[in-house]
């Protein structure tokens, strides 16, 4: 038997109308949302993808957090946008003539935001933290020997052996001067007190979503930083970066190709860099040690021939990047040679002919590390493989074991994507042994000694002909298996724009300017 | 009353022991992964050495998580092995942000489900069609599509609401709600669409009951069988179901969070997993459990107050 529907009162009607146009009620209140928007020029608002990690001089890392600490701490030199060293705190260096001593003199009048003067010992200080602090900025001042300050002016640093990757270091993370009475303090991860260009305005910054920056007038270089306030915003999804930026709440973004066409229509400036970072295969045992056939060059060249580069770049790319053979930035000094890339043409037939040759008519199997980062290209790495008959059974590692798995010897041969770096800095990451692409150590008397030549140069262009030569011996030597460079695109509003063209990647606050 | 709450939070403590203690076991192999990531490569056995006396990692396992546990009971989840910031004080900034999103969103579910739920029960005809067809759209967009939509709408087109980020409501309650706004639409858009069909069910299945006909023999209002009675008894499995809800809201927080660039507490986890910090997963998981633990109990002693035939204490 069914019940007769009872009504209910017409008020219930008005709370649903409540419910259903809340959200309009609720835009109309605000009108515009002005507050949130970026003030013109004398503000920069940026996004950056994580979350920075401490802020502490031996916690930081080269990611995009630089824009973070990079303008609060001063570096004792500096990269500028087309990649030159410049003179920074220090407003001069120079080497002895074995190279195993460089002498800065420090630019007076400095002052930490605390207003405590910078001067040598606490120059020294600050390098001797990162020299003395597990960390992972403490293996690239391997060939520190020790840290002097003869007096308030002059800071003296001993080598146990030439380091060209130095004064590139001193410009970055290893070059922070950190206020020594606080470096080691309950502040140093979240409020640290440097003599940059700006300070961390605590009550306007909340940790993990926007860090708000504040210009020093005091500073020693304000000039070269237009921006007032800096404010960099934590947007982990690019399509909310693309909305912010439309939306006016950025007025600098670098968003993803895909997603330029409405920024273009909003009268946006796009900047395109080419080559920020390289995609390739690490062929890291060639010794052999644990993948016996990745020991014998025919089968690195075969690898290096499985690939069809320029589809490759086409399909994941879409223009944004172009297909290389080598590891070398463009940009990077010199190192780069654009006849290297055709060094490998994609050619099947040859590759298997050199895989016969090399005694793997029927290929081999290989196991690499299905990585976070990777996973998009991993169908496409293992089909170009599979091609030439090599088969990749692929291992899943988690984010926080990826250091250690790529380190362990484990993977014989795994893919990555690499930020560009200079010459020396590429030198370091993709040729010292045990570092980030050289895990299985490998060396070759020939390479040592081209590295040694480099290393020593005291002219740049000897030093870029030597590191022209380390690429052409790793091209012929296939330790890698490059695919592609993967540009950048910056989008800035009017009044802001982006500087760099892919000769420093590094991310610093001066990479913008005003005007455009 | 008070025995059955105290018995329930005391088993509630002891899952929470146990699921951190699974947790530190299952985390307990990355450890060397996490050393390898602070130290970065080239990192010396001296300095790998070093870093996990520091942190504690070369102690038997028992005897780091039982002293984690100590730590934990007083309050003290440690510092972020990333950030060098305190966890508990993350954890409660953070859960804070999605909570102001999620239980507003929870509300507006309540209202706008209830209202639909009772007059599709109560009117049928096309009201009823219209809420079922409310609650099939809202069943057949995901919240991460319409909070594109949104975005798009209301942000970028017509620049009313902002595209991203988040307003404390101490710091200017209009600008808390603006930014609220969009996020909470897209909740409560997926949220009603199991809340209606539930209530609507239920209201049904009362109405149909012979204690409604009883009642309305003897002259009570419509408006008070519906409401004080049938809506009373049809409230249990509503219960329920909300606190499902709550659950999948807070799930679904860590997508909307990301598309507004919102610092929640679904990013805080997402980021901690990622990073392989350690002290920060287990502070996320204590809470994660306790709330779990928290909102069930809460559900079922709301239950029992609305229902003494529900009562089970």
């Amino acid at each position: 038997m069914s019940t007769p529907s009872p009504s209910v009162r017409p008020r219930s009607r008005l709370l649903a109308a409540f419910a259903a146009t809340a959200l309009l009620a609720t835009a109309a209140c605000g009108g515009s949302d002005s507050s949130s928007k970026s003030a013109g020029t004398q503000e920069l608002a940026l996004a950056i993808q994580g979350t920075p990690p401490s802020l502490e001089i031996t916690q930081l890392n080269g990611g995009q957090s630089a824009y973070i600490w990079s303008a609060l701490y001063d570096t004792l030199l500096y990269t500028d946008n087309q990649g030159r060293i410049q003179p920074n705190a220090a407003e001069s260096h120079t080497y002895s003539e074995d190279r195993r001593t460089l002498t800065l003199k420090l630019r007076k009048g400095m002052t930490f935001s605390s207003g405590a003067p910078v001067d040598a010992a606490a120059v020294k200080a600050s390098l001797e933290r990162i020299l003395r602090t597990p960390g992972p900025n403490q293996s690239a001042m391997a060939a520190v020997e020790a840290v002097e300050a003869p007096d308030a002016g002059t800071v003296v640093i001993e080598l146990e052996r030439p380091d060209g990757a130095l004064l590139g270091n001193l410009s970055f993370l290893n070059g922070v001067i950190a206020d020594p009475a606080t470096m080691t303090g309950p502040a140093a991860a979240a409020d640290p007190v440097g003599s940059g260009p700006y300070t961390l305005d605590k009550g306007a910054t909340v940790t993990g979503s926007t860090y708000v920056l504040k210009k020093r007038e005091d500073y020693w270089n304000a000039a070269a930083y237009p921006f007032e306030t800096v404010k960099v915003r934590v947007m982990a999804d690019r399509s909310a970066v693309t909305n912010a930026l439309q939306a006016g709440e950025l007025n600098a973004g670098s968003v993803d190709f895909t997603q330029l066409q409405p920024l273009k229509a909003k009268g946006m400036q796009i900047t395109s860099v080419e080559a920020t970072a390289v995609a390739s295969l690490v062929l890291a045992d060639r010794g052999g040690e644990t993948a016996g056939p990745l020991g014998d060059l025919r089968v690195r060249k075969a690898i290096n021939m499985a690939f069809d580069r320029a589809k490759l770049a086409e399909t994941f790319l879409r223009g944004s990047g172009r297909p290389t053979a080598q590891v070398f930035s463009p940009k990077g000094g010199g190192a780069h040679d654009p006849q290297l890339d055709e060094t490998y043409p994609h050619d099947i037939a040859a590759a298997k002919k050199l895989l016969a040759e090399a005694g793997h008519p029927d290929g081999f199997s290989v196991t690499m590390p299905s990585l976070a980062i990777t996973k998009m290209f991993e169908p496409t790495i293992a089909q170009s493989l599979a091609d030439i008959g090599v088969k990749v059974n692929w291992t899943p590692v988690p984010p926080q074991q990826q250091a250690a798995a790529l380190s362990s010897k484990k993977y014989p041969m795994y893919f990555m994507i690499d930020g560009l770096a200079g010459d020396a800095a590429s030198t370091v990451v993709f040729f010292t042994p045990r570092n980030q692409r050289n895990p299985f150590a490998s060396t070759d008397p020939e390479l040592a000694k081209l590295i040694d030549e480099a290393n020593k140069a005291a002219d740049p262009a000897a030093a870029a002909e030597a590191y022209r030569k380390v690429n052409k011996f790793a091209v012929d030597n296939a330790w890698f298996a490059p695919v592609f460079y993967i540009g950048s695109t910056w989008v800035t509003a009017e009044g802001v724009r982006y500087l760099g063209d892919g000769s420093s990647t590094y991310s610093q606050i001066r990479a913008f300017g005003t005007g455009g | 009353m008070l025995l059955y709450v105290l018995r329930r939070l005391g088993t509630g403590v002891v899952l929470a022991v146990l699921v951190t203690l699974i947790t530190f076991l299952l985390l307990a192999p990355s450890f060397d992964g996490v050393v390898g990531n602070r130290l970065g490569p080239g990192a010396t056995p001296e300095a790998v050495r070093a870093l996990k006396a520091e942190l504690g990692f070369d102690r038997p396992l028992l005897v780091q998580y039982l002293d984690w546990l100590a730590h934990a009971a007083r309050g003290d989840f440690g510092t972020s092995l990333f950030t060098g910031e305190p966890v508990a004080h993350t954890i409660l900034q953070r859960f804070g942000v999605t909570m102001s999103i999620v239980v507003v969103a929870l509300g507006v579910t309540v209202v706008i489900s209830v209202v639909l739920g009772v007059l599709a029960a109560s009117r049928g005809g096309a009201v009823d069609r219209a809420t079922q067809g409310v609650s099939l759209a809202g069943n057949l967009f995901p919240s991460l599509l319409l909070a594109i939509v949104l975005v798009y709408v209301f942000a970028v087109e017509l620049e009313v609401l902002p595209a991203t980020g988040f307003t404390p409501l101490s710091e200017d309650p209009l600008q808390w709600a603006r930014s609220i706004a969009i996020p909470v639409a897209a909740l409560v858009i997926a949220g009603i669409a199991g809340l209606t069909a539930q209530v609507r069910g239920t209201m049904i299945d009362e109405l149909r009951k012979d204690y409604v006909r009883t009642l309305r023999t003897r002259g009570i209002s419509t408006r008070s069988v519906v409401l004080r009675h049938a809506l009373r008894n049809a409230a249990g499995p509503a219960l329920t179901v909300l606190s499902f809800e709550f659950i999948t809201m807070l799930g679904g927080a860590l997508i909307i969070e990301s598309i507004f660039a919102i610092a929640g507490f679904g990013g805080y986890a997402f980021e901690s997993s990622l990073q392989g910090d350690v002290p920060a997963i287990m502070g996320v998981t204590v809470f994660a459990v306790l709330l779990v633990i928290t909102v069930n109990l809460a559900v079922d002693l709301v239950n029992g107050w609305l229902n003494p035939k529900a009562r089970i204490f």
